[in-house]
């Protein structure tokens, strides 16, 4: 019935948006994004661990200034800049995916040309801060090591106290929250040191305007699983998105000081969210989110990619990442031939929507053998065109008009938001009759109440007290 | 002043409270874990428990008379608070580990016996060999969230202070000796917000194992003192885990690790042995206090 010929729609949002990494820096991003983003690889395997962060800053190279707290004093052989492109091609293969259907006309046999498109929402970098050149060591802080890593001049410090290195930070031209100083303080007490990069003034001078810096990457061995997220948010200024993509060895990532929650996949939406599927992804995740109670890890994506499996997606939005990529993201096991299954790699992506109230702690992880995949994706199914007065026909009518509802239905439940908005630049697709624009009101007056906690806590409690006490009466407790 | 005795059996309290946290994971936390893997721990729990005390019957109870199974009946709660215990736990997508955790579990209630006790409460035992050995389960603490879990354990303490359904000595000795390590390192150690510090304590896996797995009263020790101690130092051991080592799920490995020394605490502090036994008739008569 339904064959399928993958038809892709790129839309990548990749506009020009700065970096920051566990921010402590002004946002500059052009405005089209409500919030700040970020994206950061994760490689584990035992208390292996390597972290490449995502640097989309386009402004002047001068300008650009990172600070990320390190569990441990990383030598010039753990540092390295990757290319870009890896965080491009990561982000398109897994981004969440809009699938396309065609109904046939059952009034008459002739072979549609069924397809299957897929269309990808995409992500959001941002922010960035100024950076002078450095003046002194006073106030406790020791500089442990300094190196010159592609375009990056890096520093590693070390501190006594958080005073002394936020004095540091603001003297050498880190604008520094006013609250860092909360974080700082036991960061320093938990014995990190802190990873401070700027672009180096000699390189700075052969990146091409608009070109973008290269992510930087480090690795190190320890048995903290973390991602050092408070620093960025001591100001508490709105919610930050990041997006985490992982290679394991063993399986799925997971939070283990928030929940993790998977996005709803798998529905059917209405055929007119194809033209805003963006939209429709942000909504859905924002409303998932609030639902969720916020505090949360929502899972996008999850796939085995050794390189031996065949099937690494399905649909697949973006070219899934070959052995080479891997190896860029910071996968070092691929070539080890002395350990069993030295291929294996599972590949997961999360999105963390963070603000100071939801997020008291570090984001805390930990590798599962876990590795059902996973991926979000919603269906959109294109009617049936042509003459439908056969009775199969009517029939089938009758069958759209009920999936259609549903499909609406789908929407205001996914998203949380009234269809209108989307309905309002659209024109009817089909008949008066099985039109979205007339099955609306119809929706709209059955329109499920928001599933709240609460009430069902409660609803549970009566049970369990009623069953208690039905069983005291008849004397069984 | 009237006491109240909703529940004969403690087991039966705490088979209702698992119950109820086990339906809010599913239903309102989205847990992930397939519905199946519940029913195998459930199955092979009663199953094991049923092969276990046909087993290691004794000559006077010949298999399947009515004495028999009303010993059979008996140790049935004993056998379900186990499978509770893994489904709040263990999360495997591996059958085979899903089975043998249950498996064990209850098998090492038989099997593994010092003075007439057994030594491991059976799902922490369950949890830790299935981890450690099979590589294919593990722990989230942080499939609860955190938060809601406050209501959740106020409730709990207020059923069993009412009730005097179960002793709350070893779980109060455990809760506030982890909770005062933690606020002492993270609040005013680590000088964190006081927010991090809740969010470490407030979540249902903290609830659970204080209330209905450390508070086991076949695997603690029998003197009152020598529990008391046990208790924080189960929870010592798990803090340094959590703190200093990163380990996912401390507690449970820490009380495995310390229930070895039970007999040695029972050895130094002489007590008697817990009977799990219905309320007589006489206990159920208003008491007076």
């Amino acid at each position: 019935m339904k064959k399928q010929i993958i038809k892709i729609i790129c839309l990548l949002l990749i506009s020009p948006m700065l970096f920051s990494f566990c921010g402590i820096y002004v946002s500059k991003s052009d405005g089209t994004l409500k919030n700040k983003a970020s994206q950061v690889i994760l490689v584990r395997d035992g208390e292996q661990t390597v972290v490449t962060m995502y640097n989309d800053f386009k402004g002047d190279p001068k300008d650009f200034a990172m600070v990320v707290p390190v569990p441990v004093l990383l030598e010039r052989k753990d540092i390295r800049v990757v290319s870009p492109a890896i965080f491009q091609k990561l982000n398109a293969y897994s981004s969440p995916r809009l699938v396309e259907y065609y109904d046939e006309n059952p009034c008459y046999s002739r072979q549609w040309e069924d397809k299957e498109s897929v269309n990808e929402k995409s992500i959001m970098v941002t922010s960035a801060d100024s950076y002078r050149i450095a003046k002194k060591n006073k106030s406790g802080v020791t500089i442990e090591a300094q190196y010159l890593v592609g375009e990056y001049d890096i520093l590693i410090l070390s501190a006594k106290e958080s005073s002394g290195l936020k004095r540091w930070l603001l003297e050498n031209g880190y604008k520094i929250p006013s609250k860092a100083e909360e974080v700082l303080e036991p960061y320093i007490k938990s014995n990190l040191k802190f990873f401070v990069a700027k672009v180096n003034a000699k390189q700075a001078g052969k990146i091409q305007k608009g070109s973008f810096l290269s992510p930087l990457q480090i690795s190190f061995s320890s048995p903290k699983f973390i991602l050092p997220i408070r620093l960025g948010m001591a100001n508490g200024d709105g919610d930050q998105d990041l997006i985490i993509y992982s290679f394991t060895r063993q399986g799925r990532i997971e939070s283990v000081n928030y929940r993790n929650v998977e996005m709803p996949t798998g529905n059917n939406i209405p055929l007119f969210v194809k033209d805003n599927f963006d939209r429709f992804y942000g909504e859905t995740f924002a409303h998932k989110w609030e639902q969720e109670g916020k505090n949360i890890a929502l899972l996008e994506y999850a796939w085995d990619v050794t390189p031996v499996n065949p099937v690494k997606c399905d649909p697949c939005v973006g070219n899934p990442p070959v052995d080479q990529d891997i190896v860029q993201a910071g996968v070092w096991w691929l070539n080890n031939f002395n350990q069993q299954n030295f291929q294996q790699t599972f590949f997961t992506r999360l999105h963390v929507r963070y603000n100071r109230n939801s997020f008291p702690q570090d984001l805390q992880f930990q590798v599962t053998p876990n590795q059902t995949a996973f991926q979000a994706r919603y269906v959109v199914t294109h009617p049936a065109e042509g003459d439908l007065t056969c009775d199969q026909g009517k029939a089938y009518l009758k069958e759209l008009k009920v999936k259609r509802r549903k499909e609406l239905r789908n929407l205001v439940y996914l998203t949380g938001s009234t269809i209108e908005d989307y309905l309002s630049n659209t024109e009817p697709d089909s008949d008066n009759d099985v039109a979205y624009q007339t099955l609306l009101p119809e929706v709209e007056q059955e329109r499920e109440s928001e599933r709240t906690i609460f009430p069902g806590m409660a609803l549970i409690a009566v049970v369990l007290v009623t069953g208690a006490g039905l069983m005291r009466w008849k004397g069984m407790i | 002043m009237y006491q109240i005795h909703l529940f004969k059996d403690p087991r039966h309290f705490q088979i209702l409270f698992q119950s109820s946290f086990l339906i809010y994971g599913i239903v309102f936390l989205h847990w992930s874990s397939p519905l199946w893997i519940y029913a195998a721990y459930f199955i092979t729990g009663i199953v094991m428990h049923t092969i276990c005390e046909a087993g290691f019957t004794s000559k006077q109870l010949p298999v399947f008379s009515n004495k028999w199974w009303a010993k059979w009946w008996m140790g049935m709660p004993s056998a379900l608070i186990s499978s509770y215990g893994l489904c709040l736990f263990l999360k495997t997508n591996t059958p085979e580990v899903a089975i043998s955790a249950s498996a064990i579990a209850i098998l090492s209630k038989y099997v593994i016996r010092i003075n007439g006790k057994h030594l491991f409460n059976p799902s922490a035992l369950g949890i830790v060999l299935a981890v450690l050995w099979s590589g294919k389960a593990w722990i989230n603490p942080g499939q609860w969230g955190s938060g809601a879990f406050l209501l959740a354990g106020i409730l709990t303490v207020g059923v069993i202070v009412v009730t005097k359904v179960q002793k709350l000595d070893v779980s109060l000795a455990f809760l506030g000796t982890y909770a005062i390590l933690l606020f002492s390192r993270q609040a005013l150690y680590l000088n964190w917000p006081i927010d991090f510090f809740t969010q470490t304590i407030s979540t249902g896996a903290v609830l659970v194992f204080s209330f209905f797995m450390i508070s086991d009263p076949k695997t603690t020790p029998n003197h009152p003192v020598a529990r008391i101690i046990w208790a924080m130092m189960v929870a010592s051991i798990a803090f340094y885990m959590t703190s200093f080592r990163y380990i996912v799920g401390a507690p449970v490995f820490a009380l495995v690790l310390s229930q070895m020394l039970v007999p040695l605490f029972d050895q130094l502090f002489l007590g008697t042995n817990f009977q799990w036994k219905y309320f007589t008739a006489s206990t159920l008569k208003p008491a007076r206090s």
